[in-house]
């Protein structure tokens, strides 16, 4: 089959691999109808993650049919179509049982790595380096999706796949991002980055009874799905205006309710501790560039939350961790418990509450990945999310949505 | 609530006591601790039965039962495919609470394992602690170099444990091996080599094939890379780590 290898730091390629096989009893074979890009794929394609290895199979987000199952395997059959969780779940363990499927006991092959750089290991990821697990991912024509009874979950309707490919990841994941800001009515959230999970946790915390929300971004079509889809208000931080002053404005002098950092390791800004954080990252003395958090830090109100799907790999330098305690802060964070949210998030979309397709601006086929990962890292071409059919070959396909 | 009224101090605590860990010439001390979902009996079953141990610890190859308290066993070291033949025996069943077995020949002499079974005090299942005596041919040295090669013997125990976790819990254990990669090239085989990825899981309820991208053999990939050192490390490998299988 065809699948696209991370084959080293800013190097991606379409490799012909052999087809995935059954490992485990309760695995399941899937070919993969429609898979996507996520913004967390760039963090590796930049190599702030460790442990990647060149020939792993990239990939989080992929929807598909059942070709095969494992012996053990009793609600899937051959023919299902399923999206799948991006977080791998046994089900069965003290993690999964709290509905803490991202941090499941059983699912990660190298949990050791993960216990020596974190204390301990959370759940395995899909195509997402070593310390995940190092399972193969879903940018490709056939993925293995093992505890396939646990994850994936059946589309029985006539649903266009690209309307429910997102539940696989960002969608949930926006949507945890905003359940974790404990929005209380009328509330006032603000949203760094207008991103896929940023947008979709802009939606969210609406559903969530939010007053109003805000986001900031520097990319105006971003920042025109915020506004024109998801209601928001929208806050450009490209002259460089102050993020604290204007929320701070917007707010009545209060600063927000709940902030979500929906940006992560590898934040922009346009102050000197953005470039700060360059330096440093660039010469290895943090992994992580902290701007928005550091932001985000100054800016909610006291005794707010701060909410954190953005994801984070190590260490970060210079956060003000005085702001945080000094306004008595709720923080709350973490991979997403995907398959809490697969059911319910489906009926909103069928119920016709959302069209998650609303942020797609390109369709690819698999060999047109390599050259789209770099448009997707450096923001060109008015890109806010690609939808990959792993089954063409080639033709891009843009559809300008703002 | 009504539990937290009904507290009052002072309160009589305890002193914290460390499991067994050291390391002196010849002899490696590990443990490992776990909590599983099963209770103490359910564990206790899976555990004591010798015909399951090849699908749960890493190496194992055959366990035969050759008398009421003994048994024979076949392990192979993974990276050098090297096999050896030893026997064991029980000294202490107490089912649901404690086991205790030794290896009475080979180079691994008189390892013992010893392991207890807890109710959990909440309810979340069983408190199972895993103590290796492990006796090292290769001397204290033999095993640092192992360790970065290889699994030292600490990581083997608690390795055991997990995978003894993952069989009863999910069924499974879970893996990766076997499944499709693109061009490794040296680098990506270096790092396996080093990270230990190129350790096979145990089959667990699987049939699944050996790995087919990843260094043959330690002895053949290792020269390459790292020269003389590599002579030291397989050995090391064989009888600093992988062969000391407790039971």
């Amino acid at each position: 089959m065809k699948a696209v290898c991370w084959m080293g730091t800013g190097k991606v390629e379409v490799q012909t691999v052999d087809d995935p096989k059954i490992l485990n009893p309760g695995d399941a074979i899937l070919r993969i109808t429609r898979t996507a890009i996520c913004g967390s794929d760039l963090h590796l394609y930049d190599g702030y993650i460790p442990t990647m290895e060149s020939g792993d199979i990239l990939g989080h987000e992929f929807m598909g049919i059942v070709e095969e199952v494992g012996s053990e395997v009793k609600k899937l059959k051959v023919g299902d179509r399923v999206v799948v969780p991006f977080t791998i779940a046994c089900g069965n363990c003290f993690s999964c049982k709290k509905d803490l499927w991202s941090l499941c006991d059983n699912s990660n092959p190298n949990a050791h790595v993960a216990e020596a750089m974190y204390g301990y290991g959370g759940s395995a990821l899909f195509g997402y380096s070593h310390i995940y697990g190092g399972y193969a991912g879903g940018q490709a024509q056939y993925v293995r999706v093992p505890f396939a009874d646990v994850g994936p979950i059946k589309i029985e309707s006539g649903i266009e796949d690209e309307k429910v490919l997102f539940l696989s990841d960002i969608y949930p994941t926006g949507y945890q991002g905003a359940e974790n800001a404990n929005i209380q009515p009328g509330d006032n959230v603000a949203i760094w980055g207008a991103g896929p999970v940023g947008l979709f946790a802009a939606a969210s915390a609406y559903m969530l009874g939010a007053g109003n929300v805000f986001v900031i971004d520097r990319f105006p079509e971003r920042l025109a799905l915020a506004r024109d889809y998801c209601g928001a208000t929208v806050i450009d931080y490209s002259d460089g205006k102050s993020i604290v002053e204007a929320l701070r404005d917007l707010t009545g002098g209060i600063g927000p309710d709940s902030c979500i950092d929906a940006v992560g390791m590898e934040a922009h800004g346009t102050d000197v501790s953005a470039m700060y954080d360059k330096v440093e990252q660039g010469l290895m003395l943090e992994t992580d560039r902290p701007t928005a958090l550091r932001q985000i830090l100054q800016s909610v109100r006291k005794g707010g939350t701060v909410s954190i799907p953005g994801v984070y790999g190590g260490a970060l330098n210079k956060l003000n961790f005085g702001a945080a305690f000094g306004k008595g802060i709720t923080m709350k964070m973490g991979q997403t418990n995907m398959h809490k949210y697969l059911k319910p998030l489906l009926e909103r979309v069928e119920q016709g509450q959302i069209d998650p397709s609303f942020m797609i601006s390109h369709r690819i086929g698999i060999n047109d990945v390599p050259d789209m990962y770099k448009i997707w890292r450096d923001k060109k071409d008015r890109v806010t999310k690609i939808v990959i059919d792993p089954f063409r070959e080639t033709g891009i396909e843009k559809l300008h949505v703002a | 609530m009504a539990d937290m009224e009904q507290v009052k101090f002072p309160r009589q605590g305890s002193d914290y006591t460390p499991l067994p860990r050291s390391k002196q010439d010849g002899r490696v001390v590990a443990h490992a601790v776990q909590t599983i979902n099963a209770t103490p009996h359910e564990v206790y079953q899976v555990y004591s039965r010798g015909e399951l141990l090849p699908t749960w610890q890493e190496g194992v190859i055959s366990v035969t039962a050759t008398g009421d308290n003994t048994f024979h066993w076949l392990i192979e070291d993974p990276g050098t495919r090297k096999q050896m033949e030893f026997d064991s025996e029980v000294l202490e069943a107490v089912p649901g609470e404690r086991h205790v077995s030794r290896i009475v020949n080979g180079p691994l002499e008189s390892t013992t394992n010893t392991i207890t079974f807890v109710e959990h005090p909440a309810g979340r299942g069983t408190i199972v602690a895993m103590i290796s005596d492990f006796r090292v041919p290769g001397g204290v040295l033999a095993n640092a170099v192992a360790a970065v090669v290889s699994r030292s013997p600490e990581q083997t125990t608690i390795e055991n444990l997990r995978h003894l976790k993952e069989l009863i819990e999910s069924k499974e254990i879970p893996t990766v091996e076997g499944q499709p990669a693109g061009p490794r090239g040296v680098m990506g085989k270096w790092k396996q080599f080093l990270m230990g990825e190129n350790m096979p899981t145990p089959p667990g309820t699987s049939d699944r094939a050996r790995p087919q991208d990843m260094p043959e053999e330690a002895s053949s990939i290792s020269p390459l890379l790292i020269g003389g050192v590599a002579v030291v490390a397989g050995a090391a490998a064989w009888y600093g780590v992988r062969a000391m299988l407790d039971e």
